[in-house]
Formats: structure tokens, sequence, C-alpha cells
């Protein structure tokens, strides 16, 4: 509200500003004691309002830097962290290229002494399989010696049982048996004929 | 049976033989019946078993060698049927063999053939053994068809074996 307003709304109301309300002071008395008392009372409220208000004041600044200061931390804090994580995030993708490599060059390794033992394997699968073959082979080749030795002998004994040494034969081999006696006199005893 | 028992024996039919004169033909025939009684299990059986009196075996002796050989001979075999020593048989009959041989100053030669030796070829046989060994031989004929054919003869501890049988076991062996 401004002073003319003032005025126009005292001149409204029918009112003198120049005549005093109190009944007691005048009206040029009244504004010098009201200026004095107004004084005084800003004067006391300065005085013993202005530290505390001062001080309030700046407690409410020192929790402002403390929460600028907080907030500067809690950022330089995150961006620490962020850059943890980032820098975390890059180890654990190096991390991972580098368990890849290890179970690429794993894999190879196993694939290679897979291939090699197998190759081994195979090698002595081979060797084993042509021992068998020559193996199998001298043994039917034995099979059939013996076979033949048996049949051999069988019909052996079935003509000399058949009695196909005939008398003039038996006579021969008793002659033969004399004359090889005969003419092996210095021959020493104990030797078969 | 010890072999002072066996040489006993032995002692006692050679010299029974001798005193009856038919020492060469009870020797021979003797000898024979030795090799016959060795070749058979039922004979071998037949005059060893205690379980069968000892009339019986010696009525198995002489039906046996009755009529095919001297009466001596049946008697001797008899005898030591009888008395229970007939699993001794062929060692007493050998070793009167020997004795009789040795009191000839002979080799007793063991000869087996498939068949039967002529006289000609017991002597020619004799002959050519007794020039291999340097001895006189005193031959022992033993037909023995197991050895198939040809001959083997056995000198005192010498073998000179011609079989077919032999023959054919190397055959076989070498098969």
């Amino acid at each position: 509200m401004n002073v003319k307003f003032a005025f126009n709304l005292v001149a409204a109301e029918g009112i003198d500003p120049a005549r005093s309300i109190s009944a007691y002071l005048s009206a040029q008395a009244e504004l010098i004691w009201g200026t004095a008392a107004s004084i005084i009372i800003f004067a006391v409220i300065f005085k013993f309002a202005g530290p505390m208000v001062k001080k309030a004041m700046a407690a409410r600044t020192a929790a402002v830097e403390q929460e600028l200061n907080d907030s500067a931390a809690a950022k330089t804090t995150a961006l620490a962290e962020a850059n943890d994580i980032r820098q975390a995030a890059g180890d654990i993708d190096a991390e991972r290229q580098r368990l890849i490599a290890d179970a690429d060059a794993q894999a190879e390794a196993l694939l290679d002494e897979g291939r090699a033992r197998l190759e081994v394997e195979v090698a002595e699968l081979n060797a084993r399989a042509d021992a068998d073959i020559i193996s199998a082979s001298g043994r039917v080749s034995d099979e059939m010696r013996g076979e033949i030795a048996r049949l051999a002998n069988a019909a052996t004994e079935r003509t000399l049982a058949a009695g196909v040494i005939d008398d003039a034969t038996q006579q021969q081999l008793i002659e033969a048996f004399i004359q090889n006696v005969g003419q092996n006199v210095s021959q020493k005893m104990g030797a078969t004929s | 049976m010890s072999d002072a028992r066996i040489e006993g024996y032995a002692r006692a039919l050679f010299e029974i033989a001798r005193a009856e004169g038919t020492l060469d033909e009870v020797e021979d025939e003797l000898f024979r019946f030795a090799r016959s009684y060795e070749s058979s299990d039922e004979l071998r059986s037949a005059l060893t078993d205690d379980m069968i009196p000892a009339a019986k075996r010696q009525a198995i002796v002489e039906d046996l060698l009755g009529g095919k050989a001297t009466g001596t001979t049946t008697q001797l075999v008899s005898m030591v049927v009888g008395s229970g020593r007939g699993k001794d048989l062929p060692a007493i009959i050998d070793t009167l063999v020997a004795r009789a041989s040795s009191a000839k100053n002979l080799e007793v030669a063991e000869v087996r053939s498939a068949v039967a030796l002529t006289s000609d070829q017991q002597d020619r046989l004799k002959a050519a053994l007794a020039n291999a060994t340097g001895k006189q031989v005193n031959l022992k004929v033993v037909v023995d068809p197991s050895i198939l054919g040809g001959i083997v003869a056995t000198v005192g501890d010498s073998v000179i074996d011609g079989s077919v049988r032999t023959r054919v076991d190397q055959l076989k062996s070498r098969i």
C-alpha cells in the first residue's frame, strides 16, 4: 500500500491527517515518539534477535554448504563408482575375452590331444589286428598241419592195420636187417639202424 | 621178490634142466613162454591171482603148455606158479637164460620179429650179431606182431631197431 493510497483512504473516511488520534499527544509529537519507539524496538530486535538470526543464517549456510559438499562428494563417489563400474565392465569384457580365448585354447588342445590319442589307438588297433591276423593265420596253418599230420598218421595206422606188409615185404625187411647188421660189423652197438 | 630169491629159483631151474639134459630146449621154451606171459594181461592175471587155488593155476599152465613144450618146461613153470611166484616168472626165466648163456660163454640176443624166422635166417642173424658185437650170441627169437615188420635185436644193453613200428613212429613225429 503506497502513501498516496493511504491518504486517499483516510480522506475517504473523512479523517484529517493533521489531527492526532491520541488524546494526550499532538500529531507531531505522536509522530516523533512513534518514530523513536519504532527505532528503539528495531534496535532491541537487532540487538537481541540479530545474532540468533545471523547464527541461524550461518547455520543454514553451513548446512547448505555441507549439503553442497556432500552432493559434490556423492557426485565424486558416484563418478568414481561409475568409473569403477565402467572399468569393471571393461575388465569383465577382457576377462570374458580371456576366458573365451582360454576355452578355445583348451578345446584346441583337447582336440589335438584327442586326435593324437585316436591316431595312436588306431595305430595300435591296426597293429593288433595285423598281429591277430598273422596269429590266426599261423594258428590255422598249424591246425591244418596238425590235422594233416593226424590224418596221415591215422591213414598210416589203418594201412598198417590192414596188413599191407605182405610176406615178401616181411622177408625183405628181415633180410635187409640181417645184411645191414652184418655189413656194419664195426658199427658201435646201441645205434638204431 | 628179492634178487637173491629170483637168482635162487633161476639156479634151481637151470640145474634141473641141465640135469635133465634138455637145457637148450627148456631154456628156449621158457624164454618164449616168458614173453607170452608179459604180453598177455589175461594170462598174467590168471597166474598171479592169489584167489585162484594153486592147483587151478598149475592146471592152466599144463593146459597151455601140454603138448606144446617139453615136460620139463611145463613142470618147471607149474612149480613156479604153484609156489605163488607167478609174477616173478619173467625175471626168473630171464635170469635162467642169462645163466645158461653165460655157462656156454654166450651173450643173450633177444630178437623180436613180426613173423617167424627160418633156421637159415636165424643162423645168419646170429652170425651177423656175433660179428657186430664180437661175442657169440644165444639167439632168442620172439614173434611180436606189434612191431609190424622188420627186426628188433637186443644184446645186453644195446638195441638194434629195424622195425617198421619205429620207422612209422619216427615218421609220425616228423610229420
